[in-house]
């Protein structure tokens, strides 16, 4: 095969855009995927742009780096929006998310957060239980107000890789599985995989928790690390929850797909088995997070569930982490920060646009990779 | 004979059933086939009848998503046919509502056993006589697991098989174990750790000192176009409805698959009053392979000239076995009955019936040993996994044992043999020494072994090859994937059968993958030339069963409360 302009490492949704991005560019790209714990085959869709509570619990110091970040969160469910336009239907549904209180306190809490978040540009209102009854009528008794952001929404993350890996095709991406174990940089970038080797003259990394290996010879500490998280799924139910719902304190993502099938999880952990086995799933974890999603949705107490999973996530800092590497231009790495499967389009684009040289329409100047210089 | 009939009402209409019927008894008896309509409108009714495929769920006094099959006909019940999407209840529903959960139960049994099977049983008698502590849970309200399958509540034993089967259960409740029946087992964890709901709604943990699993099998269909219509089960469905609930299928039956179960069930069903218009088996007869017949009737003189009886109780009873014959397709009338059409040599031929029954094979439910890690290799001549044991019947996890139908089709002698094995072992490791005779069963063991091979030479237990058949038949049941849609999914990248899953949503709904996890990872293997695996299945998850959200909540608050 004619050598790639660009080779991107990671089919994940951040990969995948890039690689979609870059051939329309016009340029020749291979994307070479190891397919193992991709989080963009496990994700639940939900489209997040207020600050998650479950991330400013677990992660108070990278609680500033997230809020930083909210204005690149709009950016990137428009993305979405323009993405869902031209190669949708990905059952995308853009009706908001509600973060429920369920004391006085958590409320309270809400209400600091959103007048953070409409500093900063986000459509965000504090709901009463009367303004929640007309919404949300299946919500528990004990629910006395809520957070509604209008920014928010939920897809079917299935529906939408099948239709951009389709597209990435079409456009001539030439689709590899291999597992890169090396780079080697000279007049062009050489790889080595398990299969296969390879040269391009630009390599993106989008490898999520596989790049901070990566780059570790090329004078980088990306602190990439994999975090095994656990999903569940109902059987269907009549089409009756538009919004995504949230809570204040604990950990918790739910929404209902196209199918009717509710869909429930939000960070409770799996058990890692490696970064290359599937994780396994966690008893405490199902019956913790199903039980309080109950809980919270009594409506949805009658419905089964059908199917759990375990999923690898990636975190860093809570920040993006875009740029090119400083003494190894001719790569540039691409893992997005917290909720990166909504944030995995825009910055695959801003890579892509990286790569060609194309003024880019967001400064990605503050996810710079200058901050893990070794 | 069976007293106080009860009154239940199917969409607004009053029906009558015997005391202890299941729902699906009842309804078809009462000639109702269509139970449900997936979301794409097709009707469905009884497939497996052994609470597997999910295709049978009505509401019952507004609970939606409840099993017929597996559901106790009871006095006033409402019951409706199950819409493809339930309404969520809302604050009018669930206001007021007292939500008070069951206390939970924690059992810590020396010996438990999963399955009250032939292997179950026989495990659970050894174990407890030996002074074990034995537990055995069974998500089947009617006793005996398939071989056995006991009568439901007070109707007469049919046979001498009935009679064992009753025999062997009363030796393991006299030995000291504690039968459960209509236990849901939903999640099994490292451990062993299972978790499982008690018929009343009690959540169950199990902390066992040593786990027996003999889950048994299910069946494998004949996969053509119309497999999926009302009326068309598998053979053991038919089987229960007869014997545990003294229901016929339909008045014009047919018979279909390979195996001696399709024989035996055929002229069951005959006795029973069914006109039984042919039994279709895709294997060629004995009488082309008499050495096959031979070495079957030296292996195991006394089953042999059962099997022979069958035969000819068959012949007397007017009832054609067609030899070389496999179904090809079925279609529905507008009345609802069918037409089956079978082929023969290049012939087809086309039989009306009001039901088909059809078993292709088996499918073991590995999933617990699947779930707990136990080590899994391919058998290609059955066409599915065998768990690897010693023998001592332990598996590859610690303090798992696994014994029957289970671990690959081995027949109810070889399960009966296995148990006690188990049983003795298990016992042993609690430090309980058993006077268990183990030569004689491991005799027993190797005989029954022996006769199993010989008796599948004379059947076809290979599953189908599917290159024939057209692109719109369907593979998932539930999702309504066809086999053409799941071609077309692996023609991107069929690397995994997880992948194609993705791709087409194949395995997603209810049963699980059951039905069509074997047949995609079969496709998947083929396209990419690589020998199947355990890998090559769907992943094993929890929960093992569907299980209701109100249930898990139940346990969470009640281990909560312990806490
Ligand atoms: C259970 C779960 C639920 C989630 N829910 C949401 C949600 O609702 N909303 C949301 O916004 N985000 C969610 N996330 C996070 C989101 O899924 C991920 O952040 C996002 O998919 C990351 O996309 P990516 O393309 O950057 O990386 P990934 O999708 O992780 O893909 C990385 C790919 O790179 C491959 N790779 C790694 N190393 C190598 C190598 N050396 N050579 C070749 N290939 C390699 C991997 O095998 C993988 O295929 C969830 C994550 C999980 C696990
Ligand atoms: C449908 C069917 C009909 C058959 N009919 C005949 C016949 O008429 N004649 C004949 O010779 N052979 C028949 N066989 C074969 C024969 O019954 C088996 O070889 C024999 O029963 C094996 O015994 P076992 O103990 O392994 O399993 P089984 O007898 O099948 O017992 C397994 C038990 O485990 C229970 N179980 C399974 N999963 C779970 C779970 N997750 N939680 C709780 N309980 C669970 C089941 O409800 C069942 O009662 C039949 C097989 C099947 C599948
Ligand atoms: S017929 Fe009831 S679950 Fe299959």
């Amino acid at each position: 095969m004619p050598k790639p302009e660009l080779l991107i490492v990671g089919g994940g949704i951040t990969g995948l855009c890039a690689a979609i991005s870059a051939a329309q560019q016009g340029a020749r790209v291979t994307l070479v995927d190891a397919a193992v714990n991709a989080g963009t085959t496990a994700n639940a869709g939900s489209l997040h742009v207020q600050l998650q509570s479950r991330f400013m619990r677990l992660y108070p110091e990278q609680a500033p780096n997230v809020e930083a970040s909210l204005p690149l969160y709009l950016r990137a469910v428009r993305e979405w929006d323009a993405l869902e336009a031209t190669h949708g239907p990905f059952e995308m549904v853009r009706k908001g998310g509600l973060m429920l209180a369920e004391d006085a306190e958590q409320l309270a809490f809400l209400e600091t957060k959103a007048r953070r978040e409409a500093d900063k540009g986000l459509d965000v209102e504090i709901l009463d239980r009367a303004a929640l009854e007309r919404i949300a009528p299946w919500l528990g008794p004990q629910i006395i107000g809520a957070e509604l952001c209008r920014d928010e929404g939920k897809l079917n993350p299935l529906a939408a890789n099948i239709r951009l890996q389709a597209v990435a095709r079409s456009l001539g991406v030439s689709l590899v599985r291999d597992r890169i174990t090396s780079l080697l940089i000279g007049s062009d970038v050489q790889l080595r995989g398990e299969t296969d080797s390879y040269r391009a003259d630009q390599v993106i990394i989008a490898a999520a928790w596989g790049a901070g290996d990566l780059v570790s010879g090329l004078g980088l500490a990306l602190p990439s690390r994999a975090e095994p998280l656990h999903m569940n799924i109902t059987e269907p139910a009549a089409a009756g929850i538009e919004h995504l719902i949230q809570h204040a304190e604990r950990s918790i993502t739910l929404k209902q797909l196209q199918s009717g099938q509710i869909v429930i999880g939000g960070g409770w952990p799996a058990q890692s088995r490696g970064n290359h086995a599937v994780p396994e799933v966690l008893a405490t974890s199902m019956l913790g997070n199903v039980a309080l999603a109950g809980r919270l949705v009594p409506g949805i107490t009658g419905l089964r569930v059908i199917r759990t999973w375990a999923g690898m996530n990636t975190t860093i800092d809570g920040k993006t982490a875009l740029g090119r590497l400083a003494g190894a231009e001719r790569v540039i790495v691409a893992v997005p920060g917290d909720a990166g499967y909504t944030l995995g389009p825009l910055v695959g684009r801003l890579a892509a646009e990286l790569a060609g040289d194309v003024p880019g329409d967001v400064d990605i100047a503050p996810f710079s990779l200058a901050r893990f210089a070794a | 004979m069976m007293s106080d009939p009860v009154t239940f009402f199917f969409e607004g209409e009053a029906l009558s059933a015997r005391n202890g019927q299941s729902l699906a008894a009842a309804l078809t008896d009462a000639g109702q086939r269509v139970f449900r309509h997936t979301g794409k409108g097709s009707p469905r009714g009884v497939f497996c009848g052994m609470g597997v495929c999910q295709d049978c769920l009505v509401s019952v006094d507004g609970q939606p998503n409840q099993r017929a099959c597996m559901t106790l006909a009871r006095d006033g019940a409402l019951v409706q046919r199950q819409v493809a999407r339930p309404e969520l209840e809302s604050k009018a529903d669930f206001d007021g509502k007292p939500a008070q959960p069951l206390a939970a139960r924690e059992l810590t049994p020396d010996v438990l056993v999963i399955g009250g099977g032939a292997g179950g049983l026989n495990a659970a008698a050894v174990a407890a006589s030996a002074g074990a502590s034995v537990l055995v849970l069974d998500e089947r309200k009617v006793a005996g697991g398939q071989y056995f399958k006991q009568p439901a509540a007070d109707a007469p034993l049919l046979d001498a098989q009935q009679s064992d089967g009753a025999d062997l259960l009363a030796a393991a409740r006299e030995a000291g174990a504690e039968l459960l029946g209509g236990v849901e087992i939903w999640g099994a964890f490292a451990g062993p750790l299972l978790y499982a709901v008690a018929p009343d709604g009690t959540p169950l943990v199990l902390r066992p000192k040593q786990l027996i699993v003999a889950t048994g099998a299910y069946e494998r269909p004949c996969m053509v176009p119309g497999w999926t219509l009302p009326g068309v089960m598998t053979t053991g469905a038919a089987q229960t409805l007869w014997r545990s609930y003294r229901s016929l299928p339909g008045r014009r039956v047919a018979v279909c698959g390979s195996g001696p179960l399709n024989l035996q069930v055929a002229l069951e069903l005959a006795r029973g009053g069914a006109e039984v218009r042919l039994v279709a088996e895709s294997a060629p007869s004995p009488l082309k392979r008499p050495a096959s017949a031979m070495a079957l009737l030296l292996a195991g003189p006394k089953l042999a000239l059962a099997g022979s009886g069958m035969l000819l109780g068959l012949r007397r009873a007017g009832v054609p076995v067609h030899y070389d014959t496999g179904l090809a397709a079925i279609a529905a009338n507008t009345d609802g009955s069918l037409r089956a059409t079978f082929r023969r040599n290049g012939r087809e031929e086309t039989t009306e019936l009001d039901a088909l029954c059809m078993n292709d094979g088996f499918e073991p439910q590995n999933e617990i040993l699947r779930l707990l890690g136990a080590d899994m290799h391919y058998d290609p001549a059955f066409g599915h996994l065998r768990c690897t044991r010693t023998d001592s019947l332990s598996t590859s996890v610690d303090g798992v044992y696994a014994v029957g139908d289970c671990c690959g089709l081995g027949g109810a002698p070889a399960a009966a043999a296995e148990g006690r094995i188990a049983g003795a072992a298990a016992a042993a490791a609690c430090g309980f020494a058993t006077h268990e005779d183990l030569w004689s069963s491991r005799q027993a063991l190797a005989g029954a072994r022996r006769f199993q091979k010989r008796l599948w030479a004379l059947h076809d237990p290979a599953p189908r090859n599917l290159d024939t058949l057209p692109d719109d038949t369907l593979i998932c049941r539930c999702e309504e994937v066809t086999l053409g849609q799941f071609r077309n999914g692996m023609a991107d990248d069929a690397d995994h059968i997880g992948t194609v899953k993705r791709v087409t949503r194949v395995g997603m709904g209810c049963c699980q993958g059951r039905y069509c996890g074997p047949v995609a990872a079969r496709l998947v293997a083929n396209a990419t030339g690589r020998s199947l695996t355990d890998h090559s299945y769907f992943a094993p998850r929890v929960p093992i069963k569907p299980v209701s959200i109100g249930t898990l909540m139940a346990t969470q608050e009640a281990l909560d409360a312990k806490a």
